[in-house]
């Protein structure tokens, strides 16, 4: 797993954040001047739990449905925003700045099995 | 009297609204401020839409085919509830009512529409 | 025109849906049945990442989440990432992910 930190050497990192199961924040680091506090961090972490429980359920189900397999255990789940892309595991989440999103580094730098 | 003004009417209703599947625009009646009517259809279409998205999936294995399409949800809240039916929304207060109360009125006034055709 | 992300070594199938969900054009998968339900997968969650963003925004106040540019899922086999109406099965194991949803955004605009 990585830490924040880790997360946080990303080109263009604008913050990383640890969070609980419930999506509540359990620690953070955010990058001087970027506009991401406590509260909108909190807010992120619980739509990535939505989106992870969604993403899961679909995993399961296409692999119920077609036998396709590698789809579960989700490992991260990205959601490319307007400007800001965050990708996320079960723990940890990175935002970084859409336009140049390194999606293979934050995959990486995350853990496997969300 | 319009639907919303009915389900308005109702006792135990602070606000019924609706909203369209695209998002664009929405309606309502009520005792809610037009700004947090406008967070409130936002935020019952992306439930509505999961719902969906679940009952079809559902639908797809064995012994889940009745949920599909789903008509609609309902939350409820230490003193609130939440009733949504197709694209209907109404906000309850849970000591004047109850989710099945309403959810059996929003029925009513709504039985003909089928949900398949709002998709 | 979406033909060409086949080309990609670890694309295993794509598909473009239109925007009631339906299937327009797909590839790499043995059955047009399994390429639609793809389709209907990827516009589901489309609609949900939009649905749970449009709450982002609406909460937080923020400008920068919507309109939501695509999203994507990484399992241990196999990644699934879309853009628009668009969507790709990929091998996780294989290739670039920058590079794929690059290529994505591109075809997507056409």
């Amino acid at each position: 797993m990585a830490d924040l930190e880790e997360l946080m050497a990303l080109d263009g990192a604008l913050a990383a954040f640890r969070y609980s199961s419930t999506g509540e924040v359990l620690e953070q680091s955010v990058r001087e001047g970027a506009d991401f506090d406590a509260r909108v961090l909190d807010l992120v972490a619980h739509m990535c739990v939505a989106n992870l429980a969604i993403a899961t359920l679909q995993a399961r189900g296409w692999e119920a449905m077609t036998g396709m397999t590698g789809f579960h255990p989700v490992q991260q789940f990205g959601l490319l925003g307007l400007d800001w892309t965050v990708v996320v595991d079960g723990e940890r989440g990175v935002i970084l700045p859409t336009g140049q999103a390194d999606l293979d580094g934050a995959c990486a730098r995350l853990g496997s099995g969300a | 009297m319009s639907i919303l003004s009915e389900l308005a009417a109702t006792p135990g209703v602070v606000a019924a609204g609706q909203y369209t599947w695209r998002g664009d625009r929405y309606t309502f009646e009520g005792r809610l401020d037009p700004e947090h009517a406008r967070m409130a259809s936002i935020m019952c279409r992306a439930t509505t839409m999961a719902t969906h998205m679940q009952a079809r999936m559902l639908a797809s294995l064995p012994g889940g085919e009745g949920l599909d399409p789903p008509r609609g949800w309902f939350v409820c809240g230490a003193t609130h509830s939440v009733c949504v039916l197709a694209n209907v929304f109404c906000f309850i207060d849970n000591a004047r009512t109850s989710p099945a109360t309403v959810l059996a009125a929003m029925t009513e006034r709504l039985g003909e529409v089928r949900p398949e055709a709002m998709i | 025109m979406i033909r060409r992300l086949m080309l990609r070594e670890e694309v295993r199938a794509v598909a473009l849906f239109r925007d009631d969900g339906a299937l327009v054009e797909g590839y790499g998968l043995d059955s047009a049945e399994r390429l639609a339900t793809l389709a209907r997968f990827a516009y589901d969650t489309k609609r949900i990442v939009q649905g749970n963003l449009d709450q982002l925004s609406m909460f937080t106040g923020q400008r920068g989440w919507t309109p939501p540019t695509g999203w994507l899922v990484r399992g241990g086999g196999h990644t699934v990432c879309s853009v628009g109406n668009l969507v790709c099965v990929a091998d996780t194991t294989v290739g670039n992910l920058n590079e794929l949803m690059a290529e994505l955004q591109e075809v997507a605009r056409y």
